[in-house]
């Protein structure tokens, strides 16, 4: 879901795994109603990803990875192991990182340890909030690659929340832009370029075929600024 | 110095219990109660201004109250269950307060993360709500502690034995060593208990995890201890003869006369006296009908005032108004009136005797024309007792000013000419050794103040011996051997059992 702030991304969200009820409509998880399932059990069955990551300050990064598979009942060795297999899948080493407390992570760190917590009671879908808004490029970019991968290796259905075009294209299935609470057009990110559905969505993607020109521009060896906007020469 | 030192491990002891029960207490009620306010909207308000209530009445009032409203409910409504109630009220706010701010002081973050895993209401509260707020919540409780610590020493008044013992006597006889040993050992008993908590609350923020369970073993033995002593001496001390518990309201003289009591029936009978100290008056009252004491000394005047309801008027003889306690008493409370002392302890209107010479003051009618540039002294209650009302209306008295003070106080004013006139007791001391004139009182406003000993019809019946002794002592103690022993302790600063001794000493004579 790809959408400025206060487009409605996050609440969209918040609706799926019930944080927020909706006033109107249904929202059905592998068809089955939403509101049928008591909140907190639909939840260990959704992975969610949050913007600020939230982990447990009192909890060590062990303990925060597995707390859904403990809510679940599982049994602590099981939770153990699951614990030790998320922390290597994100590139945290468990013997290294287990025992830690989340204060003495760095952002891209804790932001991996959230995305093993979600993932831990291998839900069907997780939920992503902006998860890489707040880090560096390069962290950013290099949890997008893992997250690609873990997709690939888990198989689970995932719903990305982001305000960053290259990122929506870069993980993206399907993109649903959002434009001040309504549904802009939902496509594959090649259908968004080939064919926008409205002038919102069209400019949209203006700014991200602006500048990738002039990158291009730039990489062919010419001046910045000549024929920026036209892309005719590339 | 070591008769006061000997009864410090069990005064300790007891403060120490009144503490940890009524904190228990305290945290029991108010840690749900938090909780359920960050629940319910409405909730916070009400329960925060109900605690912000309880703490702004003053720690004697909230648990002298108890004993009423426990006499009403037919509850045991002296000793242990009236301090442990007020005690408890008092523990709250501070618990219920920081409880409910540690919870609404965790990272709305950490709350949404907690919904989203999939924790419910109750988990959340568990796992995460509570272990963040702990840090808080205990500091609470640390000032709880130290709340109910210093409060506790109020308990004495309404019958529990606390570290107040100390200074409830010391303070109305004088002994200073008395006063200081209590609030010394109340005050290391707070700081004790708050470095503890300190520790235990920096062991949760620090995450020190061993500390944590060290303390909290530290606190389980506490109340081991607490649960287990009673019992203890419950299974060992069923031994001997049967208790008698033996009244006292906070005055020297009363210490003295307990003492007197207490040891003419060790020597005389097979009972186990013991003394239960400075009870408040309307408290050693209600105790002695419910039998929660058995004897104590109370005074024909204050009977007469806060107990008669009777036909016979306030005006009449001192043999007639005994009779009549008497017979009211025993057929009114099942209260036996077992023997009258001999001396009066009653208001008397006092003035150094050089200036009763030079304005010739001899009745208190004489000082109705001085009375509008004077002053006039009393204890905390005189001013608002019918025998004051009584002598404005037939002596037309009218001072310029009254003064309620302390006790220990009012003598001194009087003889400083800080006051001109002072409403003294008849058998105090400081009469004769301040050379006071107490002035007539020809139109009887101040009724007879007999000293009396009052026996729990119960314990009467089921111990004749107790009566036998103490009826004895009927007529023993004139107003001048009252007065000596009360001014060797007041001014003298003699122990009460020395005072006490002397006292019967001089009866057997």
């Amino acid at each position: 879901m790809l959408g400025g702030s206060g487009s409605g991304k996050t609440t969209i969200l918040k609706l799926i795994n019930r944080l927020l009820e909706p006033s109107a409509g249904r929202i059905l998880l592998a068809g089955e109603d939403i509101t049928a399932i008591p909140a907190h059990l639909l939840r260990r069955r959704i992975g969610y990803v949050f913007q600020d990551i939230g982990l447990f300050p009192h909890m060590r990064v062990g303990a925060n990875v597995g707390i859904t598979p403990r809510l679940l009942g599982w049994a602590p060795k099981q939770i153990r192991a699951r614990t030790d297999e998320l922390l290597e899948l994100v590139e945290l080493p468990a013997a290294d990182y287990r025992d830690r407390w989340p204060h003495e992570l760095s952002g891209g760190q804790a932001q991996r340890v959230g995305v093993a917590r979600a993932l831990a009671a291998a839900p069907e879908l997780v939920l992503f909030d902006e998860p890489f808004g707040a880090l560096d490029p390069l962290t950013r970019l290099r949890l997008q690659t893992r997250l690609q991968t873990l997709r690939a290796e888990l198989g689970f259905a995932a719903v990305f929340v982001t305000h960053d075009m290259h990122e929506a294209l870069a993980l993206a299935d399907r993109v649903a832009v959002l434009h001040a609470g309504r549904l802009q057009q939902l496509a594959t990110p090649a259908e968004l370029f080939a064919e926008p559905a409205n002038d919102y969505v069209a400019a949209l993607m203006e700014t991200i075929s602006g500048p990738a020109r002039l990158v291009e521009a730039l990489a062919a060896g010419g001046e910045p600024g000549d024929n920026a906007g036209d892309g005719s020469q590339a | 110095m070591s008769a006061l030192l000997d009864q410090l491990p069990g005064l300790l002891g007891a403060h120490l219990r009144l503490t940890l029960i009524a904190l228990a207490v305290g945290i029991g009620l108010s840690l749900p109660l938090g909780v359920l306010a960050t629940r319910v909207a409405w909730l916070e308000r009400v329960v925060m201004v109900l605690a912000s209530v309880v703490q702004t009445i003053p720690g004697l009032a909230l648990l002298a109250v108890m004993v009423p409203i426990l006499a009403a409910l037919s509850l045991p409504s002296i000793g242990l269950l009236p301090a442990l109630i007020g005690l408890s009220a008092y523990s709250i706010l501070p618990i219920l307060r920081n409880t409910v701010t540690g919870i609404r002081g965790v990272d709305p973050a950490t709350i949404e993360a907690a919904r989203g895993v999939g924790m419910s209401e109750v988990e959340r509260l568990r796992l995460v709500e509570l272990p963040l707020a702990m840090p808080v919540i205990v500091a609470g409780v640390r000032t709880a502690s130290v709340w109910v610590v210093g409060t506790a020493t109020l308990s004495t008044p309404v019958g529990a034995p606390s570290l107040g013992n100390y200074i409830f006597a010391g303070l109305q006889t004088r002994n200073d060593a008395a006063v200081i040993l209590g609030c010394v050992a109340a005050a290391a008993l707070a700081l004790t208990l708050d470095g503890l908590i300190r520790l235990l609350e920096w062991s949760l923020t620090e995450r020190r995890v061993g500390l944590r369970w060290a303390l909290l073993g530290l606190v389980a033995l506490a109340y081991a201890w607490v649960l287990g002593a009673p019992l203890v001496a419950r299974l060992t001390g069923a031994r001997g003869g049967d208790r008698v518990v033996i009244g006292t309201k906070p005055f020297t003289e009363q210490y003295i006369l307990g003492e007197v009591l207490r040891a003419e029936l060790a020597e005389q009978t097979a009972l186990e006296p013991e003394l239960l100290a400075s009870l408040g008056s309307k408290v050693a009252f209600d105790a002695l009908v419910s039998g929660d004491v058995d004897v104590y000394i109370d005074y024909s005047g204050t009977l007469w005032t806060n107990v008669y309801d009777g036909e016979v008027e306030r005006g009449s003889e001192r043999a007639v108004i005994l009779a009549e306690l008497e017979r009211w008493l025993a057929a009114e409370y099942d209260v036996v009136l077992v023997a009258s002392l001999g001396f009066e302890n009653a208001y008397a209107l006092a003035v150094p005797r050089e200036r009763a010479a030079a304005h010739g003051l001899a009745a208190i009618g004489d000082l109705t024309a001085h009375a509008p540039r004077w002053s006039i002294a009393g204890d905390y209650e005189f001013f608002s007792r019918p025998e004051w009302a009584a002598l404005g209306q037939r002596y037309g008295l009218a001072f310029a000013e009254t003064r309620p003070m302390d006790t220990a106080l009012m003598y001194e004013a009087v003889r400083t000419g800080e006051v001109e006139v002072l409403s003294a007791y008849s058998s105090d001391g400081r009469i004769a050794a301040y050379d006071l004139e107490l002035l007539d009182d020809p139109r009887g406003a101040i009724p007879p103040y007999d000293a009396v000993i009052l026996v729990n019809g119960a314990a009467a019946r089921a111990d004749p011996e107790l009566v036998e002794v103490l009826a004895a002592l009927d007529g023993q103690i004139s107003v001048e051997r009252m007065r000596a022993a009360n001014k060797a302790v007041d001014l003298d600063g003699r122990p009460i059992e020395a005072a006490a001794a002397e006292l019967r000493a001089a009866i057997r004579k």
